[in-house]
């Protein structure tokens, strides 16, 4: 029963953070989280790290701020989208694609290709990009994605 | 993981830096690949494939190899 009220509460804390990330295009704080679900923050931080164990959240060196929720990104990136007014950021090139079907809305990919630096600007529809002869290339191997996913 | 304007500009890319070339993933592909990880990411039940779900993905997309393999990539 204590075991399904966690799984119960990590949803909570799963889809406040999500939400958030798709509404305002940011990380929310820890405290934000905790208003939106009528919890605290030592509550809201211990689902944290049961959220990092599943691969749902990676989180900065203070144990707090979100680094990632994949496919959206805390910080800055290389690689950016823009849908319905916002701009969001992005883990990888992956993840690009990922923010979109995320979201299910249309938008514009940007990014660059990483050896002559040329710009992208994909547009991608709710079906995908149309024919494009950019490519994507992922160094490390599926099994490793995780032991370094920073670098991944 | 990244984008290339094309494959040659990987192959440079490589070079310059040691890495070895990994297989290149058509922009459909990649596609396919973030539909299946992230397209319920925002409902209730979501999660993120496990192994066998991850394996099923990459050979539906034609992504096959020893590089697509997560072998004991368990988590959770």
């Amino acid at each position: 029963m204590k075991q399904e009220r966690a799984l119960e509460f990590d949803t909570q804390v799963k889809l406040a953070v999500y939400r958030h990330f798709a509404e305002t295009a940011k990380a929310p704080a820890v405290s934000e989280v905790a208003r939106r679900i009528w919890s605290d923050v030592e509550s809201v931080l211990a689902a944290y790290k049961r959220l990092r164990a599943q691969r749902l959240l990676v989180l900065e060196a203070d144990g707090k701020s979100i680094r990632m929720a994949p496919p959206f990104s805390g910080i800055p990136t290389q690689h950016s989208v823009e849908a319905g007014g916002l701009r969001y950021f992005a883990n990888c090139a992956w993840d690009t694609l990922g923010v979109l079907a995320a979201l299910h809305k249309p938008g514009t990919v940007h990014s660059r290709c990483e050896q002559s630096g040329e710009l992208l600007h994909l547009p991608v529809g709710l079906d995908g990009p149309g024919p494009t002869k950019w490519v994507f290339h992922c160094l490390v191997p599926a099994a490793k994605w995780w032991d370094d996913i920073v670098f991944t | 993981m990244l984008f290339f304007r094309s494959e040659e500009q990987v192959r440079e890319w490589c070079e310059v830096n040691g890495y070895p070339k990994r297989p290149l993933v058509r922009m459909d592909q990649l596609w396919g690949l973030a539909t299946a990880w992230y397209g319920t990411r925002l409902q209730e039940d979501a999660r993120r494939p496990q192994p066998e779900e991850m394996r099923a993905i990459f050979a539906g997309l034609g992504l096959h190899g020893e590089f697509w393999d997560p072998q004991s990539d368990s988590f959770g």
